[in-house]
């Protein structure tokens, strides 16, 4: 059960409370925003995410992190190459079933990563 | 545990000829129609019918609608489900899905799921010029404006970002009130989580194990009770997942006539899924099934191995699957799945369902080159043999712990668990 109080670090838990709260109140942009932040955030504090890798199929693979939905608040892969990470905004207006997307993500992402 | 069937309306090509036969279609819609009568007679609690553009040979149901409102005159209990109908607007404009839905609640006195979602495949989003980057936004406006459609007098307009309307009473109205329990498509695990926070039933299309779906069903329960966010005028907390089903006097013989079932299904879907492929598709001149069919040695071995591995432990299927949610969902619909055997295995591994408190399964009988007489077969041998004991246990057992999970829930529920 993915919870922010399971969030180790008090500046990424804050982070994610904030996001709670942006999305509660109907703010899906900002929510997006604060959860795009809390990722990269993430990944500066562990940077051996940058290295975990997925299979796509057979010999095919991907950066895990790549994961992170696409849904117009994109992590380029490019960035994620250079391991200097960074997700591009294609438009500041996001529906709140984006940003609960997001947020599901980036929860059980610092959960996962022990932070 | 409820059941039920599912259905893309495959219709694969022949594997010598560059189209289907003539009557094909007419004749998997009129099988479609059996086998949900029969189930309906043995007591089957739903049919799913999905809508799908321009998916040859993957599914041949484009208007889902017209394929239920046929059923709501063949059944009487069977609840017919839209899984689902594409909500953003350029698919179906968010007045015209009010109307139908109503409709055809008043026709099937009152037995309509409302599964909504907005696909992920070029061919639709492409065909209907919907930017996929959007289609989540678009869906989520359009379904929650339909939501009001259905019970405002008048509906008072609308000025979004990607429909707007004036002033208009949308009739008819649906005989459930506040409208039909809600659904979305859910093929990973963070989509379920959406479903909860805005009080909708997931269709989890991503083929969970029971370990899983333990863990996601207390989730799911949880954020429902806690932080639910309702897009409708009432919720419907409710997971369901599909499975593969084919049933048969012997596990040996239930896979023979599983046949290319789940691998063509699987194969079909991550083609036009897939924007390197499904992207490229040909209209009207690929053979899809023959291409499946003579895939590389590599790719054969592949269908083979996961056709055994509806024999193994999940922790054996675990270790060999893809870690992509999507490529795993794909994997698991290509193997001889927990739903295909005797009685008796059917009766072992749904039980490790219901035992992880899913509330729905959905089965997809009807995938790839399976003959309608085993589809019947497997209906009649499922409704006889194994139903009973699975809706006896759904009232003594289940019901009392999904009454004490949503206690305290304050939002109006409108659901047919």
């Amino acid at each position: 059960m993915a919870k922010p109080e399971q969030i180790k670090d008090p500046a990424l838990r804050a982070q994610i409370e904030q996001a709670f709260m942006e999305m509660r109140s109907g703010q899906g942009g900002a929510a997006v925003k604060t959860l795009a932040a809390a990722y990269l955030a993430m990944l500066a504090q562990k940077p051996s995410m940058l290295d975990e890798t997925i299979e796509l199929r057979p010999g095919r693979k991907m950066p895990a992190v790549m994961r992170w939905p696409a849904l117009g608040a994109n992590l380029t892969l490019e960035s994620v190459l250079a391991k200097q990470p960074d997700i591009v905004f294609e438009r500041e207006k996001f529906a709140v079933s984006e940003a609960i997307t997001y947020y599901e993500f980036t929860l059980d992402s610092a959960i996962s990563a022990g932070l | 545990m409820k059941f039920g069937l599912f259905y893309e309306l495959q219709l694969p090509k022949t594997f010598e000829g560059e189209t289907w036969d003539p009557d094909a279609e007419h004749r998997i819609y009129h099988e479609m129609l059996d086998q949900v009568e029969l189930a309906d007679k043995l007591g089957f609690d739903y049919v799913f019918e999905v809508e799908h553009h321009f998916l040859e040979e993957y599914s041949h149901s484009s208007a889902p609608e017209l394929m239920m409102a046929a059923l709501s005159q063949r059944t009487k209990n069977i609840r017919l489900g839209h899984g689902i109908v594409l909500t953003p607007p350029a698919y179906n404009h968010p007045a015209r899905v009010a109307e139908r839905i109503s409709a055809l609640d008043l026709l099937s006195n009152g037995r309509v799921e409302f599964g909504t979602g907005e696909s992920a495949s070029d061919m639709e989003l492409g065909g209907f010029g919907v930017t996929r980057g959007l289609k989540k936004a678009m869906w989520e406006e359009a379904t929650r404006e339909i939501t009001r459609m259905m019970n405002m007098e008048p509906y008072p307009g609308f000025q979004g970002e990607y429909f707007s309307m004036p002033e208009r009473n949308v009739v008819p109205k649906p005989m459930q009130k506040p409208h039909p329990p809600l659904w979305v498509a859910a093929s990973r695990r963070e989509t379920t989580m959406v479903a909860a926070r805005l009080g909708m039933g997931s269709l989890g299309f991503g083929f969970e194990t029971p370990e899983e779906l333990g863990e996601r069903a207390t989730e799911y329960y949880r954020l429902v009770r806690e932080e639910c966010m309702p897009i409708g005028q009432a919720t419907n907390p409710a997971l369901a997942v599909l499975n593969t089903f084919m049933m048969g006097p012997s596990d040996e013989e239930a896979i023979k006539r599983s046949a290319n079932g789940p691998g063509f299904f699987s194969y079909s879907l991550g083609y036009y899924y897939n924007p390197l492929t499904g992207g490229r598709h040909t209209p009207g001149k690929r053979n899809i099934y023959r291409d499946y069919v003579n895939a590389s040695s590599e790719a054969q071995a592949a269908v083979a191995v996961q056709a055994r591995q509806g024999f193994l432990s999940d922790q054996e299927i675990a270790a060999g699957e893809p870690a992509d949610e999507v490529q795993k969902a794909l994997y698991r619909a290509a193997r001889s799945g927990n739903a295909i055997g005797t009685t008796k295995r059917l009766r072992e591994t749904l039980k490790l369902y219901e035992d992880q408190h899913l509330d729905t399964m959905i089965f997809v009988a009807q995938a790839g080159d399976r003959r309608h007489e085993h589809i019947m077969e497997s209906i009649e041998m499922f409704g006889k043999e194994l139903l009973p004991e699975f809706k006896e246990r759904h009232e003594k057992v289940h019901k009392p712990w999904r009454a004490e999970q949503l206690r305290g829930v304050d939002f109006p529920i409108n659901s047919s668990i």
